[in-house]
């Protein structure tokens, strides 16, 4: 790192979409080949600055100088023209190309035929002087990501990328993949490459990072060395309160209450196998696993490894193709959705926006999802509105929902408080088991903070959790006990005391 | 403090109604006015055009029955679209369902004819034979997409053909067959028929108005009108918490099958009391392909049905009157009603930006 040249500088940037204010008046540099840990709470408006230096977003005011030239940035052709490059958090590549084909997409010239002979040493020897090395022929769905992440620096670097912004690089990495991202960022900042590294953890900005930059609610709250800070001053920084307990991969520390586990599973998965239903669905092969009373059981693998389809097995079991799935020791197997949820279970899915709401329906309409069958709430086909409606303003206080009424679109709330009420919906009935998946992605403290202390209560109360998660430092926080699985397999169960990162990270790959 | 929250709220709730009524006005505003001007550069009077068409139906008692035999044909075919496209579907064929209900309640009003039945009992038959013939039609359009994934707007536009051509056996064929004059059916009996309740308004009125009723019921109340709009709001999500996503397919469609079949046959009950060789094209049954606009003139809101079919009523009425007095082609008022959903719909769709 070179502290005497500043390569990028922002000036009072400021962005607000419709009343949000996104970003207030941030300041920001960068110095030449230093690795700048961009650090904050999901919301803080991290992925709103770097979308301004990369020019997804245009800034309401404020100046960009890149080596202490003011530039206009209005699309990702000017800041790709000024050297910025930019690693999105979910995949950017074309499944259907080679590695190759995808570094050079979009600047692969006018000619009729594509001869690639020339562009193939270009790229590989790229990839060799920042030992970032990869197939390049083989076609990039077959790659995992990992390596997808590779294709994409090197994507960037091909297009003469100065600055690289990472933003969160992390999320689908497990612990040795990370530890291999890190020896690549570095090799490239040995270079002069300067890299900005978006992410809530502040393990890993302490682990990867020269200095940090730490937003809050769209302020820049400042900069520190990394070399003269601890995780106290980080946390202080980030949440700008003393009191507050949190890990450092920034997670509420909770207490997690002595329950005496039941002798019978609440839930019982016995070999089961299940055919996908789409083309990029998994196949589950003879899965079996118990779910004690007052068990969070969690289950750890990189997505689209069968979680989904193992959730879906238990709440829709007639799609299974053989095994069998108990409740409380009764045979679900033949029971449709609805019945299925009338032995005592209800399911929060991953993917929000789109499988666990109806955006433009009240938050009363919504409440009633899944429990539309209930005698409580209809007789005959007709349903009580009244019923529901309480049970709605109900939910809205003991969830601590913020919204004008119970009449107010669910779209309209933010991520936090849209989870409040899938997740109230869930337990306005008591459960036996409850089945979810990624509850707290997206959401700040606060609101992750609510999801734990719900699941501890959850267990207190001799229910069992199915806790379907990517993030292998939540699920180690609160499971008792984590399954991984891998290409639609069930492959190792892990107790509390045998929890190992590196042992879980590399079965998650299929080591 | 609180005077000032209502007031806010109030306000609002105001900006809200304009918001969602600012593209229907600028629709109808400015496709009148385009009208206005081709109707000027036609060379025809435009304030009598403009007011024959605008001020016809509502003006007289005539032109208001006028109005309301057209309204009743044309709410069924509307909610023959709407109902189905409220889970996103199309069924294109509510023309055909309308010929099917048309021509099963000429051949089942035939074959009763000699049991001498009260109308007390043999309009209720009739009526159900009417939209069980309809549902029949879109049934098989669900069934196809069900079973094997075939696009509905290809099978019931198919099964229009089947059912127009349906239409001309009954009508030249024995027994059904009139003995002279133009292709048609012999009369169903007296009892089969729609008693009139003021001259030119038949009993159909009271039937349409209380299955507005029924649907917005079923809309608002009931579990099936949830699981349909929860369906068409994120079939995803209906999917995950328990919603039967082939059942509700194939209660929209039955539904609009019905629909669209009691349509035409309570225009065989009540106008024309036979089925006639042209009735694809004559009665109220053209109007089954009119469905489809007028439904997407309300997006396929139940509420908005009778609305946006009332409107277009009183403009085909108008057209007529303004035909009559001003000489301006018919033709003109399809342009008109085509903009209207044009614009709706674009309006509509960059109303957010």
């Amino acid at each position: 790192m070179d502290k005497n040249i500043t390569v990028l500088e922002t000036k009072n940037i400021s962005k607000s979409f419709g009343k949000v204010k996104a970003l207030k008046d941030v300041n920001f540099s960068l110095y030449r080949g230093e690795i700048h840990g961009l650090l904050g709470e999901n919301g803080a408006g991290k992925s709103t600055l770097m979308k301004v230096l990369y020019g997804l977003y245009s800034a309401d005011q404020g100046d960009i100088f890149i080596n202490d030239n003011k530039v206009n940035i209005s699309s990702p052709l000017d800041s790709i023209k000024l050297g910025i490059g930019m690693i999105h958090q979910s995949s950017t590549l074309v499944p259907e190309f080679t590695a190759l084909e995808n570094v050079i997409l979009g600047i692969e010239g006018k000619k009729l035929s594509l001869d690639l002979s020339g562009e193939r040493i270009k790229v590989k020897k790229l990839a060799n002087e920042f030992g970032l090395d990869f197939p390049l022929d083989v076609k990039v769905k077959n790659l995992s990501a990992g390596i997808k992440q590779k294709v994409e620096i090197i994507r960037a670097l091909y297009r003469g990328a100065k600055i690289l912004i990472l933003d969160e690089p992390t999320t689908s990495l497990v612990e040795n993949e990370f530890d291999q991202l890190l020896k690549s960022i570095k090799a490239l900042v040995a270079e002069g490459v300067t890299v900005v590294f978006i992410t809530h953890k502040i393990r890993e900005v302490l682990q990867a990072c020269d200095r940090a930059s730490v937003l809050k609610d769209g302020e820049m709250m400042g900069t520190v060395s990394t070399t003269n800070t601890t995780k106290e001053e980080l946390v202080e920084f980030m949440f700008q309160n003393k009191d507050i307990d949190v890990t450092d991969s920034a997670l509420p520390v909770i207490e997690l209450p002595e329950v005496k586990l039941s002798k019978e599973p609440v839930c019982s998965v016995k070999n089961i196998s299940v055919k996908a239903q789409d083309k990029d669905g998994v196949n589950l092969q003879d899965i079996s696993f118990d779910i004690y009373k007052g068990e969070i059981f969690g289950i750890a693998g990189i997505s689209g490894n069968g979680q989904k389809e193992i959730a879906e097995a238990i709440i829709n079991p007639r799609r299974i193709n053989q095994g069998d799935i108990f409740i409380n020791g009764e045979s679900i197997a033949k029971l449709k959705t609805i019945e299925v949820f009338e032995k005592g279970l209800f399911y929060t899915p991953e993917d929000r926006k789109k499988e666990a709401i109806l955006p433009s329906g009240t938050i009363t309409e919504n409440m009633l999802l899944g429990h539309h069958r209930e005698k409580r709430f209809q007789h005959n086909g007709i349903l009580n509105w009244n019923k529901i409606t309480k049970e709605a303003q109900q939910s809205i206080r003991e969830f601590q929902v913020k919204t004008p009424d119970e009449k107010t679109p669910i779209g309209d709330l933010s991520g936090g408080n849209i989870q409040r009420v899938v997740i109230g919906r869930a337990l306005i009935n008591e459960l036996n088991l409850l089945i979810t998946h990624n509850p707290t992605s997206g959401l700040d403290m606060g609101s992750v903070e609510f999801v734990f202390n719900k699941l501890v209560e959850l267990k207190e109360n001799n229910c069992g959790v199915l806790y379907i998660n990517e993030d292998l430092d939540e699920l180690m926080l609160i499971s008792d006990r984590i399954g991984v699985v891998h290409a639609g397999k069930l492959v190792a169960i892990f107790t509390r005391e045998q929890y190992d990162k590196y042992k879980i990270g590399s079965l998650m790959i299929g080591g | 403090m609180v005077d000032n929250t209502k007031k806010i709220q109030n306000d609002t709730q105001m900006t809200r109604f304009w918001q969602s009524a600012k593209p229907y006005l600028l629709a109808v505003i400015i496709s009148f006015s385009v009208s206005g001007i081709l109707i000027g550069i036609l060379g025809y009077n435009v304030p009598r055009a403009f007011q024959a068409l605008l001020l016809k139906s509502f003006s007289s008692q005539r032109g208001f029955i006028q109005t309301l035999q057209k309204f009743i044909p044309l709410t069924l075919a509307t909610y023959a679209f709407a109902i189905p496209f409220r889970i996103k579907f199309f069924n294109i064929g509510g023309w055909g369902q309308m010929l099917f209900g048309g021509s099963m309640v000429a051949i089942v009003g035939i074959a009763l004819a000699s049991f001498n039945l009260p109308a007390i009992i043999m309009i209720p038959i009739l009526l159900l034979v009417a939209m069980a013939a309809g549902a029949f039609l879109s049934l098989i359009a669900g069934a196809l997409k069900t079973y094997y994934n075939i696009n509905p707007i290809i099978s019931t536009i198919m099964l229009n053909f089947v059912a127009y051509y349906f239409v001309n056996f009954v009508a030249t064929t024995n027994p059904w067959k009139a003995s002279l004059g133009h292709p048609m059916t012999l009369k169903i009996p007296e009892s089969g028929r729609l008693p009139e309740l003021l001259p030119g308004l038949h009993m159909g009125i009271l039937i349409v108005l209380l299955i507005i009723f029924i649907i917005h019921f079923m809309t608002n109340k009931m579990v099936l009108g949830y699981e349909i709009n929860a369906t068409g709001i994120n079939q995803h999500a209906a999917k995950v918490y328990g919603i039967n996503m082939e059942r509700t397919l194939m209660l929209t469609f039955l539904m609009g099958g019905a629909m669209a079949g009691l349509g035409g046959g309570i225009e065989v009950m009540g106008v024309h009391h036979r089925l006639i060789e042209g009735f694809a094209l004559t009665s109220g049954a053209q109007y089954g392909i009119f469905g489809i606009l007028t439904a997407l003139i309300c997006k396929g809101n139940p509420l908005g049905v009778p609305v946006s079919a009332l409107f277009i009523s009183a403009l085909l009425v108008g057209a007529d009157a303004m035909q009559r007095t001003a000489q301006v082609p018919v033709e003109i008022v399809f342009v008109t009603q085509a903009l209207v959903v044009l614009l709706i719909v674009v309006f509509r769709s960059t109303g957010n930006k």
